[in-house]
């Protein structure tokens, strides 16, 4: 899960191209859109791209977006219980 | 029709920190390297983020568009098989990005036009903002032109034999326009047509200098590289050449042997 969390830090980072940003600065459990990095909806359309493109994790139902999206600890958890 | 010219800003002018000219990290981080030209450099032009609320109208030039972007979308395409397509580089690829990026930055709703025919798209774009300002429609207009190469871009046109004797190149220039004179004015740009045939230097010091002294700067890509906004570069060299003391600057360029275009500068007399 660590490693997990590591890395999609990384992708945000790469994929986002979130300036200046280094892993460690991210908090893993704080917010990713509105406060914290403060990401838009394009950010969420990457994000379901990183999902799919390095997980192979659809996000099925777009109702359950917002808690997965919630923050990097949440994404990791849904890539966790989905990623075959 | 004539107007005045209150400043002229190159790319490489640009001095100040990217951060300060486009504060919304936000805007930036997904900006790619010829949209942070060309908005920095329109920004710098206007003297900072809080001038583009004077402009009435933001128009921009661009023979390319955002290359990188545009290939960068279209590899995705074929590589994803196209699925999974990242939505930043096609919103960007979009000629009229800039344009769009200058007047995102202080929310401005004015007239915002994107010129994209070729070799012309500078000359068309200061068409516009002269006959705006002529018909009284903008008195405060910023006007500027872009374009990047990128090495697939370079190998084609190297292919094709575009640089046996020109150097390619790539940059951005803008400028702001006004209708009345004021203590910022440096020139004026009086005279702007288009032809359908090529002119020599001296053809184009008989039809177009109304001054014995003029100067003329004919085809400017030898200079500033083979790209679509040479063109406007060379606008940016008349003007610096009356900031310096000339008197008139008769500009003329004709890239591809395309149809050429020839604007006039003048001093402020």
């Amino acid at each position: 899960m660590e490693q997990l969390v590591q890395e999609l830090k990384e992708h945000l980072i790469e994929e986002l191209n979130l300036e200046e940003i280094t892993p460690e600065d991210i908090d893993a459990a704080a917010p990713l859109f509105g406060d914290g990095l403060g990401l838009d909806s394009i950010d969420a359309l990457e994000i379901i791209l990183i999902l799919e493109k390095y997980y192979g994790v659809k996000l099925a139902n777009s109702a359950e977006a917002k808690p997965v999206f919630y923050s990097v600890n949440s994404l990791a958890e849904y890539i966790m219980q989905n990623r075959k | 029709m004539r107007c005045y010219i209150d400043s002229v800003v190159t790319a490489q002018d640009v001095a100040t920190d990217i951060k300060l000219l486009i504060p919304d990290a936000g805007l930036r981080r997904r900006m790619s390297r010829v949209i942070k030209s060309a908005v920095t450099t329109a920004v710098e032009c206007v003297g900072g983020t809080e001038g583009i609320d004077a402009l009435d109208a933001i128009i921009t030039a661009t023979g390319w568009g955002c290359l990188a972007d545009s290939e960068k979308f279209l590899r995705n395409m074929i590589v994803e098989h196209e699925q999974l397509l990242n939505p930043t580089p096609f919103i960007q690829s979009t000629f009229n990005t800039v344009g769009g990026q200058i007047a995102l930055l202080r929310h401005n709703h004015c007239y915002n036009v994107t010129y994209v025919n070729r070799s012309h798209s500078f000359e068309d774009a200061l068409l516009d903002a002269m006959m705006r300002i002529a018909d009284g429609e903008s008195c405060n207009v910023l006007v500027g032109a872009f374009d990047e190469q990128t090495p697939s871009q370079h190998r084609i046109m190297e292919r094709m034999g575009a640089f046996r004797t020109v150097a390619d190149g790539e940059g951005a220039v803008f400028a702001r326009l006004t209708a009345q004179r004021s203590e910022q004015s440096v020139a004026q740009v009086t005279a702007i047509d288009f032809l359908c045939q090529s002119l020599t230097v001296e053809q184009c010091r008989e039809r177009y200098a109304t001054r014995a002294d003029a100067t003329v700067v004919y085809n400017g890509y030898a200079k500033y590289g083979l790209f679509p906004t040479s063109a406007a570069y060379t606008f940016a060299e008349a003007v610096r050449l009356v900031q310096q003391g000339e008197s008139e600057v008769v500009v003329y360029n004709e890239y591809f042997g395309a149809a050429p275009a020839v604007f006039r500068v003048q001093c402020i007399g």
